[in-house]
């Protein structure tokens, strides 16, 4: 029999797209690479036109907005990686670490509220998990709605206040996101150390290189022998933990947790960390270092914009532009392949 | 006579690879021209070619003596081309008169109007199709009645059919006979890709054959026979080497690997019952439809759920009913699939990763920290051994050649020790000279005492490499046969319904 092995390799077609796709896939000019040169212009051109920006107090200020958001686009990036999303993180990041915070209020010990504020981030993580591997519900769908429960759990009956204030009780574990290292904020390093962590977790560890595969080939991975779902269920996990060591990060450097911090756009803001970064939705592809490039990025745009007094709406403005292109270039960039892409994936 | 399609040099990369190069054609009207070729040939990428599938890199397509460029196969059929694919592209879930207007309704679509139209339409061509039937109802044949007629309707005046006549019965075949002299008769002309040569010479007018992606020759149907078709597909001592030696010596059959009882699945596999033998190949030959691959991806475990529905699966004599692969990994069966861009291998990956993910999904919960160097120690090792060729090992398996992919898909389940290694279809849409070499890997696995199973449509291969020939026909074993005294005619008799 005739067998049709001749399969178009996945490149959308004909057209300008394609052309931009050859020279830009090809010729070695991956995302990342375009973002550093995107990051290094915008930051040598606002180091030379803006009066203030290159100082050492402006540059921590800025590693200092845009680490709490790092972090998350850390945990987003292994959902992403393996070819899913996770939209519940920001109440995952305000829910938990809010009652931590209550918790230690009401005379708690650090370790159990922190304990089971963890627990309570663990239980989101699987409950997305096996929505979304057993379940089979579209990540999308599955963790938006996750995220919306968890929000109304917490804003039903978990807190006295909408803002919950950090307690004394837990000014022991304070230093995480307040105060600083020979003039390195906390939280700059805590997006460092969580960097680390996660890089040594996906390129180094079994379960990291099979986040990977799970992205890449979902079919290919579970007939490999990899147990497919069980890898599903630990990213939600871990994105979850990361999501809730995030909001502990949070608080303590603003000394209160918001609790309605989950009806503001943020999400958005780590999607377009991790997307501006090169880490293909389509799954399997880019690292750790996607997310650092990121996040830089968009911070160094949103000081400068600050800087020059652009208002508020003005910059969301920009940040939507920004994320556009960023998804755009991605589908140039990373085509869909149209024969294992499935309905409902992102 | 003017021809009414002509291809003047048309050339088709992917990546750096050559599908067809520097191809000439031209197709007369009221002509049946034969497109013949091996596997891989080419020809179902000339056809998608000039059906507005796939892009040529190179060349030009004239019709009616203008140059035409057909992005896509909506602008092919505007022009008159339609193609009647292998797999053929009808809505299961609507009626005929409903599939035939597809596309072409009327804003405000009424159901007795298009079945009306339909009903005398199909009775124009003698098609004897009710047209308010669900096409999920009919036979193969009659489904690609409904194809033809659709490409009728669209006054289609080429018509490209990719292997038509694959999964028809004698019968039906017979039917289609008679259309295509049909359609001859009122000026259509008709290109026609098969692999049975005796139906080509039957029914064209023109024969051209291809190979390796180049233009061998085109010649009126009556000076070829079938000697001359063969000598002109193959053109190569290789191909002899690989097909052409018949068996003369079997291995004997070791242990009883796998026994299947009465094995049910939806209604793909019916009551199929079967054994498979350590130190021997066992073929499975079946057509589409046969439940050859279902069966088999139930055994292992592959199948996304767990269809079993009835029956019962022996290995090494114990029961068993695996509901992942991760669980017949542990139980050193592997299943090797048809389809390995879609669950073979990882296209981000390199060559090394691909094996080494094997290796690890079964080293177990100790492998936890993941050495480089352990990587390339076991990449290069059974890179080396399967002779996967590449600039590096560091390349990504999507830059491959279908040989090589297919290679690294089987170290990565070859990695993990199996021995009972089912492989499906394995060198499909793989090139000439790795066929030989994964030929020689599966001759070698027996030899080793593993229990091999190839399942495959392609009747040389299953002949030259089994020990043991099963033959699957609706849902089930049907007949076995010993390599010995099998024939292709033997099989094929057995496999069609």
């Amino acid at each position: 029999m005739e067998q049709n092995t001749e399969k178009d390799g996945g490149h959308g077609g004909a057209g300008p797209m394609a052309m931009l796709s050859g020279v830009l896939g090809k010729g070695g000019f991956d995302q990342l690479r375009i973002v550093t040169l995107l990051f290094l212009a915008i930051f040598i051109l606002y180091s030379v036109v803006l009066p203030g920006f290159f100082s050492v107090g402006n540059l921590l200020t800025l590693m200092r907005t845009v680490s709490v958001l790092g972090i998350l686009g850390l945990g987003m990036a292994i959902v992403v990686i393996g070819r899913g999303i996770d939209l519940s993180m920001i109440a995952t990041l305000a829910v938990p670490s809010a009652l931590v915070l209550t918790l230690a209020a009401k005379g708690f010990g650090v370790v159990p509220a922190v304990g089971i504020g963890l627990m309570l981030a663990i239980s989101i993580g699987v409950l997305n998990g096996i929505l979304v591997a057993y379940a089979e519900i579209p990540s999308l769908f599955t963790t938006l709605a996750v995220g919306i429960g968890v929000a109304g759990i917490g804003q039903i009956g978990l807190f006295d206040y909408e803002i919950v204030s950090w307690p004394p009780a837990l000014d022991g574990i304070a230093w995480i996101g307040r105060g600083s290292f020979y003039g390195v904020p906390y939280s700059v390093l805590a997006f460092g150390v969580a960097a680390i962590v996660i890089g040594i977790f996906l390129r180094r560890t079994r379960y990291g290189m099979f986040v990977y595969a799970s992205g890449d080939n979902p079919g290919a991975t579970r007939l490999t022998g990899i147990p497919l779902r069980p890898v599903l269920v630990m990213q939600y996990v871990i994105s979850s933990c990361v999501a809730f060591f995030a909001g502990m990060v949070l608080a303590a450097s603003s000394a209160s947790m918001d609790t309605r911090i989950f009806n503001l756009t943020w999400i958005y803001d780590v999607i377009l960390v991790v997307v501006l970064g090169g880490i293909g939705l389509s799954g399997g592809r880019g690292g750790v270092a996607n997310v650092i490039i990121g996040t830089l990025l968009i911070g160094t745009i949103m000081n400068g914009l600050t800087i020059m007094n652009v208002s508020f709406e003005m910059q969301n403005l920009v940040r939507g532009l920004v994320l556009l292109v960023a998804v755009l270039a991605d589908s140039i960039i990373n085509p869909r392949n149209e024969e294992t892409a499935q309905q409902g994936d992102i | 006579m003017t021809p009414i399609l002509e291809m003047k040099g048309l050339t088709k990369y992917y990546g750096r690879v050559a599908a067809v190069e520097d191809i000439n054609f031209t197709l007369f009207p009221g002509e049946v021209h034969a497109l013949l070729g091996e596997n891989g040939a080419g020809k179902s990428t000339l056809t998608k070619m000039i059906a507005g599938v796939v892009e040529p890199s190179s060349g030009e397509i004239l019709l009616d003596g203008k140059q035409v460029r057909l992005d896509t196969p909506a602008e092919a059929l505007e022009t008159g081309i339609a193609m009647v694919f292998q797999e053929t592209s009808l809505v299961p879930s609507m009626t005929v008169a409903q599939n035939l207007f597809m596309g072409n309704e009327r804003f405000f679509n009424r159901l007795r109007g298009i079945n009306i139209a339909a009903q005398q339409f199909m009775q124009a061509l003698n098609f004897q199709v009710d047209p308010t039937a669900l096409v999920q109802t009919l036979g193969a044949a009659k489904k690609q009645m409904i194809e033809i007629a659709r490409a009728m309707l669209s006054e289609a005046r080429i018509i490209v059919f990719d292997e038509p006549t694959a999964t028809l019965t004698p019968e039906e075949k017979r039917h289609f006979f008679d259309l295509v002299k049909t359609l001859q008769k009122r000026g259509v002309a008709v290109i026609f890709i098969s692999h049975a040569l005796e139906e080509a010479l039957a029914i064209s007018d023109r024969i051209t054959i291809l190979r390796d992606g180049r233009h061998v020759v085109t010649d009126n149907t009556t000076s070829f026979d079938r000697d001359t078709i063969v000598q002109a597909m193959v053109g190569r001592s290789l191909s002899e080497e690989l097909y052409g030696t018949r068996k003369n010596v079997v291995r004997r059959p070791g242990e009883r690997v796998l026994q299947v009882s009465n094995l049910r699945m939806a209604n793909v596999v019916r009551n199929n019952s079967l054994s498979v033998f350590a130190g021997q190949v066992t073929g499975v030959f079946g057509l589409v439809g046969s439940g050859r691959t279902e069966t088999f991806k139930v055994v292992a475990g592959a199948l996304k759920r767990n269809y079993l529905n009835g029956g019962e699966i022996f290995i090494h004599g114990k029961r068993v009913r695996y509901r992942v692969p991760a669980q017949s990994l542990h139980q050193r069966v592997a299943y090797i699939t048809e389809d390995r861009k879609v669950e073979g291998f990882f296209e981000t990956m390199s060559i090394k990763a691909n094996i080494f993910i094997g290796w690890l999904a079964k080293a177990g919960w100790k492998t936890f920290w993941i050495r480089r160097k352990r990587v390339d120690e076991i990449g290069e090792d059974w890179a080396k051994s399967l002779h996967i060729r590449s600039v590096t090992n560091d390349a990504k398996v999507i830059e491959l050649s279908g040989g090589n992919q297919q290679k690294v898909v089987i170290a990565k389940s070859l990695i993990q020790d199996p021995d009972l290694i089912i492989f499906d279809e394995p060198t499909r849409g793989v090139d000439v000279g790795a066929i030989a070499e994964i030929h020689h890997m599966i001759e070698r696995l027996a030899d080793e005492g593993k229990a091999v199973v190839v399942i495959s449509s392609y009747l040389p291969e299953v002949m030259q490499l089994s020990d043991r020939l099963l033959v699957a026909r609706q849902g089930r074993i049907v007949e076995e046969f010993s390599p010995l005294d099998a024939t292709e005619e033997k099989l094929m008799y057995a496999a069609v319904h």
